[in-house]
């Protein structure tokens, strides 16, 4: 399998799971976006939530990395340009969820 | 070496069709979608801070542009899901006939909508 073809596998496989994980997360968003501190608190910091949350992070960030960097090779010309892009995507998309799943599984009412 | 794939024709000298339209909505729906997602992630970081900070926060989210950005949010993850089940199905070989894409573009525009006024019912408990 080359590796354009393992791109595309992994993100379909990302959809795949994306779609009930996003549907959930977004249901629950429209409930408690406008709640008072603890009670969001208490979402967050609760199962499944902690759960659910954390691998919509990592799904959701991996799926967009890899759907951003089709982004880039379709109109990015550069070839240097290309690839500190890419790299920067990959960092952010590792930092930033990683960092969320920690502060969610050190968050506690 | 060269890189000598073909490069995107820029969407300027596009006549714009459904499948266009969905093409680059869906592009601009996942890039709006994972910059609310880095805000999200502010959003449970702020959580840290505590109950006090939190109020600031939860202004902003209680006033009409929070509500309303929370709205479009929606729509845009509605857009973005419809869509996706869309490519999916293409991937199963359905729906290429170009009349089927013309409404299955169509069901993604209208679903969207209909899906958001779903998952706010849902969200809010109406239903």
């Amino acid at each position: 399998m080359n590796n354009a073809t393992k791109k595309w596998v992994l993100l379909k496989i990302s959809t795949f799971i994306l779609i009930p994980l996003m549907t959930w997360f977004i249901i629950n968003l429209v409930n408690i976006y406008d709640e008072e501190y603890v009670e969001v608190l208490k979402f967050f910091s609760g199962q499944p939530s902690k759960f659910f949350v954390s691998a919509l992070l990592i799904i959701a960030f991996l799926h967009s990395a890899l759907s951003i960097n089709e982004i880039f090779e379709d109109y990015i010309h550069d070839k240097k340009i290309k690839n500190v892009a890419n790299k920067t995507l990959k960092l952010f998309a590792t930092i930033i969820p990683l960092i969320t799943i920690v502060i969610i599984f050190n968050l506690s009412i | 070496m060269e890189n000598k794939n073909p490069l995107s024709p820029h969407i300027q000298i596009y006549r714009w069709h459904i499948s266009s339209l969905i093409s680059i909505s869906h592009r601009i729906t996942g890039i709006v979608n994972i910059i609310a997602l880095i805000f999200i992630c502010f959003w449970i970081a702020l959580l840290l801070l505590g109950e006090q900070n939190y109020e600031y926060i939860n202004f902003f989210f209680q006033s009409f542009f929070g509500k309303f950005l929370i709205l479009g949010l929606t729509w845009s993850y509605s857009f973005q899901i419809l869509s996706e089940i869309r490519h999916l199905i293409w991937d199963f070989g359905f729906g290429y006939d170009l009349n089927v894409t013309k409404i299955s573009g169509l069901i993604v525009i209208l679903g969207s909508f209909l899906l958001t006024i779903l998952i706010f019912l849902l969200g809010k408990q109406f239903i």
